[in-house]
């Protein structure tokens, strides 16, 4: 157990360092959420706003960049590797992939979460934006759930982006669809029926609704029911996620055929 | 005539080559995950966030502007990336030490892009209609066409520009990524560029888009072509002098280029 730590944490310490000097890294927690936060605050600050609506914006830049990074750091965790020429020595490794993937999507989640300074700040500084009515202790359990939710996602798309290759440009496509969905930047009521219908088996649509309604006192407040509902749903993502690390060591050990995919 | 044809000629096999070469979504699943799935989920958010933030009524202003913008995935992240690929595969050492004309091979890495961008926007706005129930009834349509293909251009000619630091930037889509997502928030196309400090509307009106915009909602509310044509002339104004710095910058680049042997270092 102490050397699956070990190995997690060494994933985690490499990642962390790899990311520190990435382009790609600072433009995914800080160029892109800012760019966004400053579009959503604009929209949402027009003369006669409520209140309520610039926390979406002060929030939303957030949400936006702690979900690229954990989609598409956490979940290229396997991509990088082949394309870095070392997947073969991971597989050489006695330590199960499913190990060092962990501490490669917790070095992103780290650095997702980063994405709430510059956002926060723009909004503070720049539209006076605050939480009028902050549940401090619901605020941070709705955060851990949102965490616990996206490392789930990032856990699952990474063996799916490594053996289907498209799957990645069709999530990368469809990235403001999941903002959409979940609801980072307004709440999922203002969308027609049948989209809420989709939202509604995406974990972190849950634990979002939680953390604005940890912000705001108006609306309702189930937020037992949203953390359970954003935790069975991991659950199921991550029962979907053992089949495919499965599916991937196939591909890797016994056809050999995963680098290749 | 003879060597005006051979130019052609050069045009016609460099827009052809770049766009089988070059096209990395050029495939049945990129082309939906990028020109279809892209476009139509950028709308919806856009437009959807508008609804929140000041009503139904209001969802024409920000699915047009969203619509146009998307000639910015052709123009900014098309024209960016033709150049940038030429370096990752390994090719731009050749093109450069071809004696074909710059100025025609530079500008021929624009054209499928115009293309790409005037047929993005038909889809995107295509759907967005029918998503939203959109009412065009007043509008110009043959002057949003123009409007549309009028910005394809611009955008193409923006792209240019920072297509040309990729001769010497090893992740120049790094760049196309902030112009992009940039031009959402300084071209007017989610709020009026009268609502940004007064430093940055001098920096939106001597981008493409801002006036395009505008021009191509004057447009979509029936207006003639005399109403919009001192929007439009500006439109194109500005999209030349991008081009035309993108074409002195490549050349500039180049010259360093070649001389750093900075072409192979990725």
């Amino acid at each position: 157990m102490r050397s699956l730590v070990r190995a997690a944490s060494s994933a985690f310490s490499v990642s962390v360092r790899l990311r520190v000097i990435s382009p790609w890294a600072y433009l995914n927690w800080f160029v892109f959420p800012l760019l966004f936060a400053a579009v959503g605050l604009y929209v949402l600050s027009r003369p006669g706003a409520s209140g309520s609506h610039l926390v979406y914006g002060l929030l939303g830049g957030g949400l936006i960049g702690y979900w690229s990074v954990a989609y598409i750091d956490g979940g290229n965790g396997i991509q990088d590797e082949r394309w870095n020429g070392t997947l073969e020595q991971i597989f050489g490794t006695p330590t199960p992939l499913f190990v060092i993937v962990l501490g490669k999507v917790c070095g992103g989640l780290l650095f997702g979460l980063l994405a709430f300074i510059p956002t926060a700040a723009l909004a503070y500084f720049g539209f006076n934006a605050v939480f009028p009515n902050l549940d401090a202790w619901r605020f941070v359990i709705s955060l851990g759930v949102l965490t616990l939710t996206f490392f789930c996602i990032a856990l699952t798309l990474t063996p799916l982006f490594a053996l289907w290759r498209w799957a990645f440009s069709m999530i990368n496509g469809f990235e403001l669809g999941v903002y959409v969905l979940c609801g980072f930047m307004f709440p999922i009521a203002v969308l027609t029926p049948w989209l809420q219908g989709f939202a509604a088996v995406l974990a972190p649509t849950w634990a979002v609704k939680a953390l604005y309604a940890s912000t705001l006192a108006e609306g309702p407040h189930d937020f037992v029911a949203w953390w359970l509902l954003a935790g069975a749903l991991s659950l199921a993502y991550m029962v979907a996620a053992y089949f495919l690390y499965m599916l991937v060591e196939r591909e890797a050990r016994v056809s050999g055929q995963l680098a290749l995919a | 005539m003879r060597r005006l044809a051979a130019e052609v000629g050069v045009f016609g096999r460099s827009t052809y080559l770049q766009y089988v070469a070059l096209f990395q979504w050029a495939s049945i699943r990129g082309y939906i995950a990028y020109k279809v799935l892209l476009p139509v989920t950028q709308i919806l958010f856009f437009v959807e966030l508008g609804v929140y933030a000041s009503g139904r009524q209001n969802a024409l202003y920000f699915a047009l502007g969203n619509a146009m913008q998307l000639t910015a995935n052709a123009g900014i992240f098309g024209v960016i990336a033709t150049v940038a690929n030429e370096r990752q595969y390994g090719t731009l050492p050749i093109l450069l030490a071809s004696p074909a004309n710059r100025a025609v091979t530079f500008l021929s890495r624009a054209f499928v892009n115009v293309i790409d961008g005037i047929l993005t926007v038909a889809v995107g706005l295509g759907i967005a209609v029918v998503l939203f129930g959109l009412d065009l009834h007043h509008a110009n349509f043959p002057l949003l066409a123009f409007c549309v293909v009028l910005i394809s251009l611009t955008t193409a000619g923006l792209g240019l520009m920072f297509g040309s630091i990729g001769l010497v930037m090893r992740d120049a889509i790094i760049i196309a990524n902030v112009v992009y997502y940039v031009l959402l928030i300084v071209c007017g196309i989610n709020f009026p560029v009268s609502r940004l400090p007064g430093v940055i509307q001098l920096v939106s009106y001597s981008l493409p888009l801002t006036r395009g915009v505008q021009a191509a909602r004057d447009a979509a509310a029936g207006a003639s072509f005399g109403h919009v044509a001192g929007l439009m002339a500006g439109e194109l104004l500005v999209g030349a002098l991008w081009a035309l710095g993108g074409y002195l910058l490549f050349r500039l680049l180049e010259s360093w280029a070649r001389r750093g042997g900075l072409q192979e270092a990725y």
